[in-house]
């Protein structure tokens, strides 16, 4: 695992032993952390994915894990499942938050750690806990994986309310004398709002859990099979109920993560976009409200789903509803992208063109999503593969080039180099075709199967080019997938040759953690306390030096920003 | 907004401090006139577990209200057999509620410097505590005793899981209780007043909690 073999190089200056550092209660090294967990968990997450597409465009042929898949139906919902779960959990939910967030949060509100540092190494080890757990309920009989899967992702909600406890109060209390509210840096609003978020939902999800697995295991009677079957859908029943329940309850669990996964991301693309185009964020204030509406949309639709069902995780998936409620702060926050982007001096590097190809994915699932708000016509028109298509595009995809944009922004920060410039480019423009190669086509299946105005000569040549298009689409995910390798290496050769010392700030970024050294020292601030005169986006491109950085004192010139 | 309700409670932090060692919190804002550039390894504010408590609670209580909305939908779907609450459970509700009664006394003595009463009295609440946990155990041994388990329908099935999850969060009182009670006055940079202030706060939570479950079991049936 990529994990272990880099451990060594994880930024802690003083020379300890790994264990001491794998239990480390610093904010830095636990944030590092949850990074190398996404960052394993992506890239078999994404085999996964591949072998997916393979075994259904040739079924039947031996695929490595795939082999039993014809007399058991359910191994592949339960690969499914698995994908889904590293993806959505420990990917999606643990870089952009956990990441990032316990990485730069301390430093950009300059605090010297997070609030309560030991329940920060309990949640990370719980969290790792229930990666083991739900990888290993796929390899085990059906009955006792759904049980411990249940038991990982209980386990999993817990560690994520400790988490956001802590993201909470160190928000709170812990910020540097004139941090104040209106001067935090968006990234920072995001993690916040996103903490209160995930303790209102996961606390939901934890009873969830915990009712359901009662239910398995103990005979309880919180919930009753026979109202489950009711309430599927009925093309989804004849399939028999089990593997549908592999499904379902990650579907339960993945309407309350859309949200806690994107929010994190939306604060990382407008504070790129604001440190590439050189200009303030536009609307800032109207941002942070958006971030807040995203916030209570999200509490509000998958909460009242919860509440008014019982909290039934087999009542029907009303995953299409979110797609209209988040529409009003969502076109707030793209106006305000766009309008930061007009007229700047845009630097297009590799981290600004995963930020803007982070605009574009979401522009596009957002306009499939409209089709699947009204939930008639989402029921009438459009079958699976259109939902798969819409939420990879807007929520799994855009969300994961906002993580690689904060890769290649934070990493002279992280590790003190730069990831090469040029392998980034071609990786980005590579994955970027890839996976509108993808989704974009199976959008068109969804649409094509269920056409029914059509006669009967032409629904079978539709047939038989939906097959040639489902080729093409696993012939994309192959080859998007294989282009990783570029990424994989450009990472370990940026790590690994390192001799080129960065510049403290790089990017002439504004915000508190390029006040100090890149890489971050171990003791981040030092003796020093870090104070703020301003807010967080003063670019001034008419200048000759057009930034002036958090920290900077009213009466120094500005060349200190150098 | 955050920065506004820390006030009193740093205040009060101050206050229990007596200035004892305690560490004055950084202020808020910019006033002051110092340039900041004074070494920051002074012992950090204790404001944090003020907050920090007052997030759990309301985590806590979210998960509660899922638990209660699930109780109340439940209730509608027919097969359901109300449970007749032991008069045990009252008797337990008064020791709950004394065990209130005498933390705030002995919270009360340690703003009179009375450390000896403080901790008298702070063991009176733990054991108080522990037989409040002990009578929720023998009521469930008296349900079992009329044949009523977890699995036998879905009243049953809330009655023991409320129970259930309140008597697992109430141990963890306990815990913080008789930490309390064995640290010493000066062990660490949080002084004991901010400790036993905080864990009273999740003791008095605990115990509002309690009335709200047995009000819902016992008007819910």
């Amino acid at each position: 695992m990529v994990t272990h073999d880099d451990g060594d190089n994880a930024c802690v200056s003083r020379k300890s032993g790994f264990l001491s550092r794998l239990f480390s209660t610093h904010h830095k090294t636990i944030g590092l952390q949850y990074l190398w967990l996404a960052l394993a968990s992506v890239l078999v997450g994404m085999v996964l994915s591949a072998l997916l597409r393979l075994h259904a465009t040739w079924p039947d042929r031996a695929i490595p894990f795939l082999a039993s898949i014809e007399t058991t139906p359910e191994r592949f919902a339960a690969i499914r499942l698995l994908h889904g779960s590293l993806m959505v959990f420990f990917v999606l939910t643990a870089a952009p938050q956990l990441g990032f967030g316990n990485y730069l949060l301390p430093l950009q509100i300059g605090a010297e750690e997070m609030a309560f540092p030991s329940l920060n190494l309990l949640s990370f080890w719980m969290t790792v806990g229930s990666l083991f757990g739900m990888a290993t309920s796929f390899f085990l009989p059906l009955n006792n994986g759904i049980n411990l899967w249940l038991a990982s992702a209980a386990v999993f909600s817990l560690a994520a309310l400790f988490s956001s406890l802590n993201f909470t109060t160190t928000t709170i209390e812990m910020r540097a004398k004139g941090m104040t509210l209106p001067r935090m840096p968006v990234t920072v609003w995001a993690w916040f709002v996103n903490a209160i978020l995930s303790m209102l939902i996961f606390s939901v999800l934890l009873a969830g859990c915990a009712a359901v697995l009662s239910d398995r295991l103990l005979g309880s009677n919180f919930f009753s099979t026979a109202s489950f079957l009711a309430a599927q859908p009925q093309n989804l029943v004849r399939q028999g109920s089990l593997p549908i329940l592999w499904q379902r309850l990650f579907w339960y669990f993945a309407q309350a993560e859309v949200y806690v996964a994107m929010l994190p991301c939306f604060g990382i693309v407008t504070h790129l976009i604001a440190t590439f185009s050189r200009k303030p964020v536009w609307k800032e204030r109207l941002v942070v409200l958006a971030l807040c509406g995203v916030g209570l949309v999200g509490f509000c639709v998958w909460g009242y789903h919860m509440f008014a069902t019982g909290m039934n995780p087999y009542a029907p998936l009303v995953f299409s509803v979110l797609a209209a409620s988040l529409g009003i702060p969502a076109a707030f926050l793209l106006a305000s992208w766009l309008g930061t982007l007009w007229d700047g001096h845009i630097q297009l590097n590799s981290a600004m063109l995963f930020t803007l190809g982070f605009i574009s994915l979401f522009i596009a699932g957002g306009l499939s999503g409209m089709f699947l708000a009204r939930h008639d016509l989402a029921r009438a028109a459009v079958n699976e593969e259109f939902v798969i298509g819409h939420f990879h595009l807007v929520m799994g995809v855009a969300a994961t080039f906002a993580i690689l944009a904060a890769l290649f922004f934070w990493f002279p920060k992280i590790f003190g180099t730069r990831l090469n410039e040029g392998l980034g480019k071609v990786h980005f423009w590579i994955t970027f075709a890839g996976v509108y190669a993808i989704f974009m086509p199976l959008h068109w299946v969804g649409l094509l199967a269920q056409s029914r105005v059509l006669g009967e000569g032409q629904r079978a040549a539709i047939a038989s080019a939906g097959a040639s298009i489902r080729t093409f689409v696993t012939i994309a995910t192959v080859c998007t997938v294989s282009a990783q390798i570029l990424f994989v290496s450009n990472f370990l050769y940026s790590l690994l040759r390192r001799a080129q010392t960065e510049k403290n700030n790089p990017w002439r970024a504004t915000t508190l953690e390029w006040s100090i050294a890149s890489p971050a020292p171990a003791d981040d601030f030092g003796d020093t306390t870090p104070v703020v005169h301003r807010g967080a986006y003063e670019f001034h491109s008419e200048r000759e030096i057009d930034f002036v950085p958090q920290h900077l004192a009213p009466e120094l010139p500005a060349e200190q920003a150098q | 907004m955050p920065g506004t309700t820390a006030g009193p409670e740093i205040e009060l932090v101050e206050k229990l401090n007596g200035g004892a060692g305690g560490g004055k919190p950084p202020a808020e804002g910019n006033g002051g006139g110092d340039d900041g550039k004074r070494g920051r390894k002074g012992p950090p504010s204790p404001s944090r577990y003020y907050t920090g408590i007052a997030i759990g609670i309301v985590s806590i209580l979210m998960f509660f209200m899922a638990l209660a909305s699930a109780f109340l939908v439940r209730k509608g779907t027919g097969e359901w057999v109300p449970v007749h609450i032991p008069r045990l459970l009252w008797v337990n509700t008064a020791i709950l509620l004394a065990s209130s009664a005498t933390l705030e006394m002995a919270r009360k003595r340690l703003a009179h410097s009375d450390v000896n009463g403080f901790r008298n009295l702070w063991r009176v609440t733990t054991v108080l505590g522990v037989f409040f946990l002990v009578g929720q155990v023998a009521a469930w041994r008296i349900l079992a005793g009329q044949g009523i388990y977890l699995a036998t329908n879905p009243a049953s099935s809330f009655f023991y899981i409320f129970t259930g999850a309140h008597a697992l969060h109430l141990v963890g009182g306990v815990c913080a209780l008789l930490y309390v009670a064995w640290r010493k006055q000066d062990e660490s940079h949080v002084s004991l007043g901010v400790v036993a202030e905080v864990t009273s706060y999740y003791w008095h939570f605990m115990d509002a909690l309690w009335l709200f479950l047995l009000a819902l079991l016992y008007l819910g049936k």
